[in-house]
């Protein structure tokens, strides 16, 4: 039997799965960049003890692997007594952990922003939160876009280590796929390539962005 | 000898040399002069197979560019100063001297590196020998320049408009030694836009205008009055050059 | 279901096995990967013909997929279709090597092009071979640019080796798993085995840095250099 009448019974199933590693992706990509922002509001303009903060938190979790991270919060949280599924275990884990990669690229289009932005805005009377709020975030958010756009691409990748607790997203559904057909090369195989895809797609779009937020910067 | 014979070279489309006859004997400081897109560089860089010619020929006594022995040895024979130093950054001052004439020449290091002091004694820059390229000025680097072609005991130097990023003072002093390398007959190609200094070194001037030869005279007939009158174009490119 | 345990002193071997475990697959990953990654980029700065883009094509596919499919791809998928046994320490050394590689060419290509073309040009009008422009002229220039990259990569490719332990590997994260498994007690197994991970990227980082120190100490940037070489 050919490969795709083998397989071919399981696209609904593989359907269903990008669907849920489509919808963690989103999910996290927002949460990432609500706690990315945060950190770096705080380490730029929070003071001394907040920024070390940050940094610590950035840090920490720069260099713990994902796997630990999701692990500690898949069988940690329970032992508090709070139960959440692991979509949303994985949403928060994925937030929280590309939050401070997020910081770091946020943080570097904030420092960018120019002084005399700065010091125009205080001179029309804007306050501290305003000036930040109107003008510097969205400047820097121009500048970052390039560097947030290659970790949310590697946020869709990392999506698929979720398959190890359980959540039913694009690489479980074809490690189902794979021990119900005896293709398992084939199946990998095709699941590489269209992550490939995905990911190629999410760089064209994020490229987009980047060309059309920066249009006003014309050289 | 070096001789091109009918060079060519466009690059998309554009005709920067369109037919190049040119000899240059041992012993002769022929400098290239014309305004800037007249193709005197590329001149230059069609001699040490930087440019590969569309069609024509560049040879070096029996040798050609056209093959890789050829160039090797037209390489290791034509030394080439740039206008933009090229110094290699990370070595230090000397060691930019002594590596091709180490690992080219398979000179011992040690001999190298007395060449080396020599040579940088002579441009007066013995004491910047263990510095690097980015601790100088640029009159020193261009001397050191010289310094590394010279170390390859060439038998022809290829001078690429090499006092064009310098002001005037640190032309002096670059000046000052391309006169002594004449005194040692030297010979030397020197493409330049700058009248004086082609004056006051050449032997003969040859004048580039849209990738062709306008004229190739001795320097003493260029400079006249009863042959500027003659050449109209060129009394004018001298005026403007003046001017500048 | 397992019974709950306590921790006992063979859990603190089994972390010190786990750990020579990740240790090991990460060291010869990142030799070979680092190896690999700069052959790979010198072959596409010059550009050579058809290996070039194909490896260029095969590196884009490693860093834009998730290294666990590669990882299941070769453990379990070559075995089944081509016939070959491979062990799970094989597959593991495999895949992150060709990661490692893949990100490393990256670095390596970008790195050589950091260095001004010109000067390329210059050392071949002084008829120095294409070796010797690699190894004296681009080669130290290139990996300034490169080393802090490369610990970057490092870095991350240490939090990665983690993943073996989805096909099986005994190494770090599985240990925790046994642990946890055995112990219930995911708040001490687990920020254990995280801070294990921490010292490991953290030691990684502060040898990139000393070594970036010792670079610049005998580069450009430093003012005296005794030593004079050329063999």
């Amino acid at each position: 039997m050919s490969f795709l009448s083998d397989i071919g019974p399981f696209i609904p199933a593989l359907w269903d799965g990008f669907l849920t590693t489509a919808a963690v992706s989103a999910a996290s990509i927002l949460g990432s960049f609500v706690v990315g922002t945060a950190l770096a509001v705080v380490a730029t303009y929070g003071g001394r003890i907040a920024a070390m903060a940050a940094t610590i938190y950035i840090e920490a979790f720069r260099n713990i692997s994902f796997l630990v991270l999701i692990f500690f919060f898949y069988f940690g949280l329970p032992e508090l007594g709070i139960f959440i599924s692991a979509f949303w275990t994985g949403v928060l884990v994925l937030s929280l952990a590309v939050g401070a990669y997020v910081a770091d690229a946020i943080s570097a289009g904030l420092t960018n922003v120019q002084g005399g932005v700065k010091d125009a805005a205080t001179a029309f009377g804007l306050t501290t939160a305003q000036r930040i709020r109107l003008l510097e975030l969205p400047l820097a958010l121009r500048v970052s876009l390039r560097p947030l756009g290659s970790l949310f691409v590697n946020l869709i990748l990392t999506t698929s280590i979720l398959s190890t607790i359980t959540l039913n997203e694009l690489t479980n559904a074809a490690k189902i796929i794979a021990s119900t057909t005896f293709r398992p090369f084939e199946v990998y195989f095709l699941l590489l390539i269209l992550y490939s895809i995905l990911t190629y797609l999410c760089s064209v779009i994020v490229h987009r962005m980047h060309v059309r937020a920066n249009r006003f910067l014309a050289t | 000898m070096i001789k091109l014979t009918d060079v060519r070279k466009s690059y998309a489309g554009k005709v920067v040399l369109d037919g190049i006859d040119l000899a240059v004997q041992a012993g002769e400081v022929v400098s290239i002069l014309g305004g800037s897109g007249a193709g005197k560089s590329t001149i230059v860089n069609c001699i040490n197979g930087l440019v590969a010619p569309d069609s024509g020929s560049v040879l070096l006594d029996e040798f050609s560019v056209a093959n890789r022995k050829g160039l090797r040895e037209i390489r290791k024979k034509c030394a080439t100063v740039f206008q933009n130093f090229n110094l290699y950054p990370h070595l230090t001052n000397i060691e930019n001297i002594t590596l091709a004439p180490v690992r080219v020449l398979g000179v011992e290091p040690k001999n190298a590196l007395a060449d080396a002091h020599d040579l940088l004694h002579s441009v007066g820059l013995n004491e910047h020998a263990d510095k690097y390229p980015a601790q100088l000025s640029g009159g020193q680097k261009q001397r050191i320049g010289i310094c590394r072609a010279l170390a390859m005991s060439p038998d022809y130097l290829l001078l690429d408009e090499i006092t064009s990023s310098l002001d005037p003072e640190m032309t002096a002093e670059v000046v000052d030694v391309l006169k002594l390398l004449v005194d040692k007959g030297m010979t030397m190609i020197l493409v330049t836009h700058e009248l004086n200094v082609a004056r006051s070194i050449s032997s003969r001037i040859v004048f580039l205008e849209a990738g062709r030869i306008l004229v190739d005279v001795h320097r003493d007939v260029f400079f006249s009055d009863a042959f500027l009158d003659e050449n109209r174009r060129i009394k004018s490119f001298i005026a403007s050059a003046n001017g500048l | 279901m397992p019974t709950q345990e306590g921790f006992n002193h063979f859990d603190l071997m089994l972390w010190l096995a786990g750990l020579g475990v990740t240790l090991s697959v990460f060291l010869i990953s990142s030799v070979f990967g680092c190896l690999l990654g700069t052959l790979m980029a010198i072959g596409r700065y010059y550009q050579v013909a058809v290996i070039g883009p194909l490896l260029f094509a095969i590196g884009e596919v490693l860093r834009n997929s998730p290294v666990i499919v590669q990882l299941f791809l070769v453990y379990f998928g070559i075995p089944m279709f081509f016939g070959i046994r491979i062990t799970q320490f094989d597959a593991a050394i495999l895949v992150l090597t060709a990661n490692t590689a893949a990100f490393m060419s990256v670095v390596g290509l970008s790195a050589l092009e950091s260095v001004d073309r010109e000067q390329v040009l210059t050392a071949r009008s002084f008829a120095l071979d294409e070796m010797d422009i690699l190894r004296r002229i681009l080669a130290p220039q290139a990996l300034i640019v490169a080393l802090p990259l490369t610990i970057g990569v490092l870095v991350n490719q240490a939090q990665v080796t983690s993943l073996i332990s989805v096909i099986g590997v005994a190494d770090l994260t599985r240990v925790g798993h046994i642990l946890n498994q055995k112990t219930f007690e995911p708040f001490i197994v687990w920020p254990v085995i995280g801070a294990t991970y921490l010292v490991i990227s953290l030691a990684i980082s502060a040898l990139g840095k000393h070594l970036q120190k010792r670079v610049k100490m005998s580069g450009p940037l430093a003012n005296q250099k005794e030593t004079f070489a050329f063999d």
